[in-house]
């Protein structure tokens, strides 16, 4: 520390500017907290700039030229042949779409009077943090702090990407042309997502996961529609098969692979996507000079509250154990600002959602069926095709389902799951009745709009009650042993 | 990671003064071991660990007043803790685990209520987890909420004493020092501010911890009752008399014999003739509850504040048993060892101002009590026996009482069978069970 410096004094000091550090700021602000926001680059962290936003803009772009193939059959005659996709101009249409957000972001904490610092924090004490900030050094004295840095993809050593030929997810979203060939390491929901999209836009996709099936996250019934859609797109996906070494030769790189199935084998690919996994970014914070404990892989434990193991300094977010979401560390960032302000705020739900922008989407809330059963529940469980469902079939898109597992004495909702389009915004549906602790009637006595894709729910409801419309009915439902 | 909050002991409390923090940060915890003792509602308890663990910080300092809910610490649980394990402490506590948010791999089971109730519950410091939902399926709704607080606000009568007991005057409950009634200072930390106005210097104290819950037992129980105060005064040389003749037998047995015990049973034979005054009022269905037990609280000063301990069925016990169980609740209040057991109960109130001094008052109903008995300063007067004056030792009493139910006749002929039966001891003995 420099002698005789001058701290500036401030509340609340934020780390790290992402969704969930912004969120806790801009509530701070309203809570009439004085409130300094640490970012090191770019407002809205990688959610904004480097994940969800820029993904599902690439997805949303591949979703829609792969469509032009389907508009045939529609009545819409194209010339297909004459259809490119040119990244460079998605690339300047996506920085367009995260500019307007990182503007937006950049508003709301200037409008709730939170000062937003350009630089790299590292805490000197307990109270203190030092800012760099292209050469000054700032100190800033705070009553509580607010960790909110997130966390990087995980590269092993033997993967070590080098932003041409291997590749993490940022690199992926940054390139100027589609691969021709590209693998990928990890079958996870990042790994498909991009996997089916760029198969989507013409490359030549092989998906390589170690475990023995894609989309761990989430039931191996759903994640089977994505596999089948990942083979109709033409995407290769060897399962149960570990890279074991990888080799850049004329401009290709070679992943050497292993498979009970398969035995040895040579995968080559223009690109490498690697992706099986994230760290948190806790290892350059000073968190030792802070007194603030990690586990033993750098996350940093709190309670519902989002504390740590200093009273007045919270985490939350990729920092914390736990799925990396944006909307988790929304959550969590709103709480730890309430709790500071005072107010009787906690983290007091086990429903995180979960979204999978693969083909078709996959969403869900609560327990799965084997989830459910585990922890001692008889289960009821029906789902509901979207081929029976109007609108589906009127926008083309009969593929998927909804499902609902229900507890079979309360006939509490459990959980709810959906795969199929517009699974994504579905589940909102779905989160909402599990927070408010709902049955199955509930879900099936109340009117939903037609001709809407919502229906799929309605019918799932009453499917687990015996008397869905648009479907045959199992007479007692899905009952499980 | 284990948040230890301040719990909701089912008392109503809503508030707790941190007395001592018998951990540090770092050490090694055995589930059930004490942490903390806290003051709530007069009563000192000692808080244990819901886990076996280390303790990773703590938030709260001694002589801190908290609300319930409030994180006091966090455990690091699981850890194998390599300290003796010590006597259980009397407390439940409710941990708040740590939350990992695991997506659909979390626990499910929950209470089930939603988002706006929880947070409803939160605001109302009441534990969702101890609510029986109304609702389908076991939803708890906020008008449960509201049920369960109505009944915690029941379950916990008021305990406000309204005066000291000395340990100079022969009526005295107990040997406890006695301290002005000026507001305490309350053990925060926090200096008092000093502000001057134009009249001059004014001193800014925090109104909190006992003197708090003190106030706002007063404020309720004016507010509900309307009160009427009634004052007599008794001829105490007979019962002095007594008292010095059966002292001896007393002191043999290392009993400490004050008057107080008399007067307990003349007061129960008393509310026995006249039971509307060992009753209480149900507000919510409108009905009286006339007890047929006769727990008779002691208002009792002590160096931590103001407390009732209370004496059961004392109308089954004898001079010499509310003389050893007065002296062995003034010590437990002395050592602020009295629980709630000790202090929750009360059908009637004795309050002694005797020892500081006084002629009559205007003592404060314990609600829900319906009255309250103030003693004064036993003093020797001119008094007028068979057309001549005499010196007699002399007693004022003030009863106050609850004029919904007890009107002035009821109460002044509760006061005259008191008088009449103190003042002839041989009739006490006589009506005694």
């Amino acid at each position: 520390m420099v002698v005789g410096e001058v701290a500036v004094e401030t509340d609340v000091v934020v780390i790290g500017g992402g969704p969930g550090g912004y969120a806790a700021a801009i509530r701070l602000g309203q809570l009439g907290k004085s409130v300094v926001l640490i970012e090191k680059e770019v407002l809205g962290g990688v959610c904004l700039n480097r994940g969800c936003i820029p993904s599902k803009a690439l997805i949303h772009t591949a979703g829609e030229y792969h469509k032009l193939r389907s508009l045939n059959k529609l009545g819409i005659q194209l010339p297909i042949e004459k259809a490119t996709f040119h990244m460079p101009s998605w690339q300047t249409w996506k920085s367009s779409v995260v500019a307007q957000l990182n503007k937006g972001v950049d508003y709301l904490c200037q409008a709730n009077g939170v000062t937003v610092v350009k630089g790299t924090a590292t805490f000197l004490s307990s109270d203190r943090i030092g800012v760099e900030t292209g050469g000054d050094f700032e100190t800033y004295k705070f009553k509580q702090a607010i960790i909110a840095t997130g966390s990087r993809p995980f590269i092993p050593s033997f993967l070590k990407t080098d932003g041409e030929y291997m590749l993490d997810s940022t690199d992926m979203l940054a390139l100027d042309q589609v691969p021709e060939t590209l693998a990928i390491i990890g079958g996870g929901y990042i790994g498909m997502e991009l996997g089916m999209a760029f198969a989507k836009l013409g490359s030549q996709v092989t998906v390589i996961e170690a475990a023995e099936r894609i989309l761990l996250q989430t039931a191996a019934h759903l994640s089977q529609e994505v596999l089948k859609q990942a083979k109709q797109l033409g995407m290769t996906v060897k399962v149960a098969t570990k890279v074991e070494k990888t080799e850049l030769a004329d401009g290709r790189v070679s992943l050497a692979c292993t498979s009970e199935k398969n035995g040895s084998e040579i995968i080559t690919a223009h690109k490498t996507l690697v992706t099986i996994g994230r760290v948190p970014n806790t290892g350059e914070l000073g968190l030792a000079q802070a007194g603030v404990e990690m586990d033993e892989r750098g996350y940093i434990p709190v309670t519902s509250t989002g504390r740590t193991n200093k009273a007045h300094i919270y985490a939350i977010g990729d920092v914390t154990p736990g799925p990396a979401l944006a909307h988790r560390a929304t959550k969590q960032g709103i709480v730890a600002a309430e709790v500071i302000a005072g107010l009787p705020s906690s983290v007091d739900s086990p429903f995180v959602p979960y979204v999978i922008f693969t083909e078709p989407q996959i969403a869900g809330v609560g327990m799965t069926r084997e989830e459910a059963e585990l922890q001692g529940y008889k289960v009821k469980v029906a789902a509901f095709p979207y081929r029976a469902n109007g609108r589906a079939l009127a926008i083309d898109e009969g593929e998927g389902f909804a499902e609902v597992i229900v507890d079979q004495e309360s006939h509490l909702l459990l959980g709810m799951h959906v795969v199929g389009a517009d699974a994504s915004n579905l589940i909102g549906e779905g989160v909402l009745a599990l927070e408010l602790a709902a049955r199955v009637e509930d879900v099936a006595l109340t009117m939903h709009p037609h001709p809407t894709l919502s229906e799929v729910w309605l019918e799932a409801a009453e499917a687990v009650l015996g008397h869905a419309i648009h479907i045959v009915n199992q007479s007692k439902g899905a009952v499980s042993k | 990671m284990v948040e230890f909050k301040l719990p909701d002991v089912g008392e109503g409390m809503h508030e707790g003064e941190i007395v001592k923090v018998l951990v540090h940060t770092g050490e090694s915890v055995q589930q059930d071991q004490p942490l903390l003792e806290v003051q709530t509602d007069k009563v000192n308890a000692e808080l244990s660990a819901p886990v076996t663990g280390i303790i990773r910080e703590i938030f709260i300092a001694e002589g801190e007043t908290v609300e319930v809910g409030t994180t006091l610490l966090v455990i690091d649980a699981g850890t194998e803790a390599k300290k003796e394990e010590t006597k259980l402490p009397e407390k439940v506590v409710s941990p708040d685990k740590t939350v990992h948010f695991a997506p659909a791999r979390a626990d499910h089971r929950r209470s089930l209520a939603t988002p706006y109730v929880r947070q409803l519950a939160r605001e109302m410091k009441l534990d969702i987890e101890l609510i029986t939902g109304t609702g389908a399926a076991g939803r708890v709704t906020e008008e449960d909420l509201r049920q369960f607080a109505n009944r915690l606000q029941k379950s916990a009568p008021a305990k406000f004493p309204t005066s000291a007991i000395g340990n100079e005057h022969p009526l005295e409950a107990s040997a406890v020092a006695v301290e002005t009634e000026a507001v305490v200072q309350p053990k925060t930390g926090i200096a008092p501010r000093v502000a001057t106005s134009s009249q001059g210097e004014i001193e800014r104290l925090p109104l909190k911890g006992i003197r708090k819950k003190i106030a706002e037992h007063m404020v309720k129980s004016v507010t509900i009752i309307p009160h009427v105060t009634s004052v007599d005064e008794l001829e105490m040389d007979q019962l002095r008399a007594l008292r010095e003749k059966v002292k001896p037998h007393a002191d043999k047995r290392n009993i400490k014999l004050t008057f107080l015990p008399f007067f307990i049973k003349a007061l129960v034979i008393a509310l026995k003739e006249f039971p509307m005054l060992n009753a209480s009022i149900d507000d919510s269905t409108n009905e009286i509850l006339l007890k047929r037990f006769y727990h008779i609280g002691i208002a009792t000063d002590t160096s931590e504040g103001l407390i009732v301990p209370v004496i059961k069925d004392a109308d089954h016990k004898s001079i010499f048993q509310l003389a050893e169980e007065i002296e062995q609740l003034a010590r437990l209040a002395r050592e602020g060892k009295l629980t709630m057991e000790h202090i929750t109960g009360g059908t009637f109130t004795i309050s002694n101002v005797g020892p500081i001094g006084g002629l009559q008052a205007t003592p404060i109903i314990n609600h829900p009590e319906v009255a309250i008995i103030s003693l004064h300063k036993m003093e020797k007067r001119w008094v007028v026996r068979e057309d001549e004056g005499v010196i007699r030792w002399m007693m004022n009493l003030s009863l106050s009482f609850d004029h919904r139910l007890i009107d002035g006749v009821t109460a002044v002929r509760f006061t005259n069978r008191i008088k009449e039966l103190l003042e002839d001891p041989n009739l006490l003995f006589a009506e005694m069970v």
